[in-house]
């Protein structure tokens, strides 16, 4: 890979953008997704911008507060990029928990929309 | 005031040249008759469907009517008021007004070389789209017919270097065609242009095989079919003793000798199975790539000792499910760097290949699935068919089974040779890491905190040779199948996204026995082999949680054992962790079916198979994946 690293900044500017539309005003998310989008929230599916947008601005908080740990970008062929974000969230008075979340970015015209995410709680229970 | 305007009249239907002396009407004729002449050119020029097309458009030799210089005659056309008038004239003044109309702003009506004598048309028309060659053909022949309101058949497709194209008909299709430009999106969301321009009639049809000769091929062909096999054996055609006795000259490179071929085997042999072209001087294959289309069952294609120069003709025949082809003696063997990249070009072009030049490949690993069966194009059967499921389990153990085995170098078959991987851990500091994870801290790439762009790029592994080193370098580790939970989030034409989140045991070194939880995310494609292909990987790894370690590699007390419960020994603990792998039964299930029967791992095997058979083990035994 001898070109720039670009998948780095972008996928680090795409994940600020999220979580701070994320934080003021969920119903702001619809400019990041597409209608081919694809969301697996906890194991559930939802597809498309518009039923993506629903099940988030429907989760059972008003406030919600995220702190970003870990972040890690990659490129996959075909001009995608693959960001992981792992940190921990605070929703209303709930107690912290923890977070692991998956974008699959693609450039779509100017802009880089999701058109897949995966987001899953830390303290799962397994088995 | 002019009062030649007076004289000019309210109504014109001609162009004026209005001069401050003289007659108004000087030089009319001129204006009118070029008007004239520019609109017959425009009424072709209509065809392309707007002035796109600047006079760059060149001739090509399949004698498409050219079209130079209509830039020039409209730039003529559109310089309606080359009036010269004194500037000092006023066009309106209190009491006059001079109203002008122009002739011809539309075009009168397509002129159209045609023979309407006849009641049908002999139009041809030539469709073009630019950078054609980078769509696969069948997506793109697709997407045009679906946005066509009656179908049509294409005649010659061919590319030119970066062009597709092919010829249909009939005005009414072209017209339709034309339409359609614009209209499709690839998938970089730019539209896709359609050219539509007159043309003779393409090669193959002008130059159609007279029905004698025809017939005279056929009875060739049929000569050299073999009925048992189902197999067509056409080298060296040309030189048929039969056909140079009667002066046909089959050369198969030319379109209308290919297509009245191909025509003869849709008729005659459509259940073909083989096919040999050899020694037939083919340096191209888009007539060939009708194939797919009227013989779809050829599983054999010989096309040794021709031209061919590069792998990439034979993309024009991938729609072929082969599992038998001969390339050799042809120019585009000698493209490869050595025999294995060579087998691997060919292999993903025709992905159930079993043999290459008269060798064996490999046979493929685990599953044979249908690739066009895991990838499905629409996502409509996104949280995985079975068959989707039941691959991804397959490849997991299989690659976590190498993973924990001492030596990952046999993960190499895993990764595509440009692949990527990267692990993070959510320590930014050594030491504020806990012992476990201070393995792993070398190699975490954490985008947040790490600033250093070498080592950002370092930790980024991208080929599979340095994948595998850097996997090697980690801590010996036992993953718990078991417990695995997988997310099959994303699936397109080509790539599969599933992330595993789970647990693993450190064996060795200062940290043995502590668990650690881990989130990985595989992205892959169908291998050639009819397995997966990792082309991205990203490992997080933490410390687990004292509930996920409590419920990890636990052997819990089952309800249906004897009361009595005797600890279970190293290696029976692994007895259970591989049958339950094996299985898919829980750990619990597991040692059950060991412990009846006496730990004999075959027997509880055997034990188990029959009772699934039966349908005696209710679901709950068995592990779930979301």
């Amino acid at each position: 890979m001898g070109d720039k690293p670009v998948w780095e900044p972008i996928g680090s500017s795409f994940i600020q953008h999220y979580y701070q539309l994320f934080g003021n005003d969920r119903t702001q998310l619809s400019a990041v997704y597409i209608d081919a989008s694809c969301l697996t929230w906890e194991g559930q599916q939802f597809q498309g911008k518009a039923a993506i947008v629903e099940k988030l601005s429907s989760l059972p908080f008003q406030k919600i507060q995220h702190s970003l740990m870990v972040q890690d970008h990659q490129p996959i062929p075909d001009s995608f990029i693959i960001s992981m974000v792992v940190g921990q969230l605070k929703a209303d008075e709930d107690p912290i928990m923890g977070f692991h979340q998956m974008f699959l970015l693609k450039n779509i015209q100017v802009a880089w929309v999701c058109t897949d995410d995966m987001f899953r709680l830390a303290l799962h229970n397994f088995g | 005031m002019c009062s030649t305007l007076r004289k000019c009249g309210t109504y014109r239907t001609e162009v004026a040249e209005c001069h401050d002396h003289g007659s108004p009407f000087q030089g009319r004729k001129k204006g009118g008759n070029s008007l004239r002449d520019n609109s017959d050119k425009r009424n072709c020029h209509h065809e392309h469907g707007g002035y796109e097309r600047p006079s760059s458009h060149c001739q090509e030799n399949d004698g498409s009517v050219e079209m130079r210089d209509v830039h020039k005659d409209q730039q003529l056309r559109h310089t309606p008021y080359s009036i010269r008038c004194d500037r000092r004239m006023k066009w309106h003044s209190e009491d006059e007004i001079c109203i002008t109309t122009w002739r011809n702003r539309k075009p009168p009506g397509r002129k159209m070389r045609q023979n309407t004598q006849d009641g049908y048309t002999r139009n041809w028309f030539k469709v073009t789209i630019p950078y054609g060659i980078k769509y696969d053909k069948s997506w793109l022949m697709n997407s045009i017919q679906s946005h066509c309101s009656a179908p049509f058949t294409p005649v010659d497709f061919h590319y030119i270097r970066n062009r597709a194209c092919f010829f249909v008909q009939d005005a009414t299709t072209a017209s339709v065609l034309k339409d359609v430009s614009y209209k499709i999106c690839d998938d970089e969301n730019r539209k896709i242009c359609i050219f539509v321009n007159h043309s003779t009639a393409p090669y193959s049809v002008k130059n159609k095989l007279k029905p004698g000769q025809m017939e005279m091929l056929k009875l060739t062909m049929n000569k050299r079919y073999n009925v048992s096999q189902q197999a067509l054996d056409l080298q060296n055609l040309r030189f048929d003793p039969d056909l140079m006795g009667r002066d046909i000259d089959i050369i198969l490179n030319r379109r209308n000798c290919m297509a009245a071929t191909l025509k003869i085997i849709e008729r005659n042999f459509p259940e073909l199975l083989s096919l040999n072209l050899c020694n037939n001087k083919l340096y191209q294959l888009d007539g060939l790539s009708d194939i797919i289309e009227k013989a779809p069952k050829v599983k054999t294609l010989n096309l040794s000792k021709n031209k061919l120069e590069s792998a990439w003709e034979l993309g024009k025949v991938k729609g072929l499910k082969l599992e038998e082809l001969w390339l050799e003696g042809n120019p585009l063997c000698s493209t490869f760097s050595d025999q294995s990249a060579y087998v691997s070009a060919i292999r993903d072009c025709f992905p159930k290949l079993l043999r290459l030049d008269g060798r064996e490949l490999s046979a493929p690993m685990i599953v044979d699935i249908d690739s066009s069966e895991i990838m499905k194009p629409c996502k409509e059967n996104f949280t995985g068919s079975e068959t989707l499921k039941h691959l991804v389990l397959q490849f997991l153990q299989q690659y976590y089974s190498i993973y924990d085995s001492g030596d990952r170098q046999g993960l190499l078959g895993a990764y595509r040779d440009e692949a990527c991987f990267s692990l993070a851990i959510p320590f930014d500091a050594e030491d504020s890491a806990p012992n476990s994870l201070r393995k792993y801290f070398e190699d975490s790439r954490n985008m947040k905190t790490l600033k250093d762009p070498h080592l950002k790029g370092e930790l980024l592994r991208h080929t599979k040779r340095d994948i595998v080193d850097s996997l090697s370098a980690l801590p010996k580790t036992q993953h718990d199948l078991s417990s695995i939970l997988v997310d099959m989030w994303c699936q397109t034409e080509w790539m599969l996204c599933f992330s595993v989140n789970g647990v693993f045991k450190e064996v060795e070194g200062q940290s043995q026995g502590s668990v650690l939880a881990f989130t990985r995310t595989f992205i892959a494609t169908p291998g050639g082999s009819s397995s997966l292909c990792i082309v991205n990987d990203e490992l997080f790894v933490r410390d687990a949680s004292p509930q996920e370690t409590q419920s990890a590699f636990s052997i819990p007390v089952s309800t249906l054992s004897s009361s009595s419960e005797p600890s279970l020994s190293q290696e029976q603990q692994e007895m259970v962790q591989a049958f339950s792998a094996q299985s898919g039964m829980k750990l619990e299930w597991s040692q059950k079916c060991l412990q009846d029967n006496e730990w004999n791992y075959t027997r509880a095997g055997q034990v188990f198979t029959m009772l699934q058979t039966e349908g005696k083990i209710p679901a709950e035994a068995f592990k779930q994946i979301s």
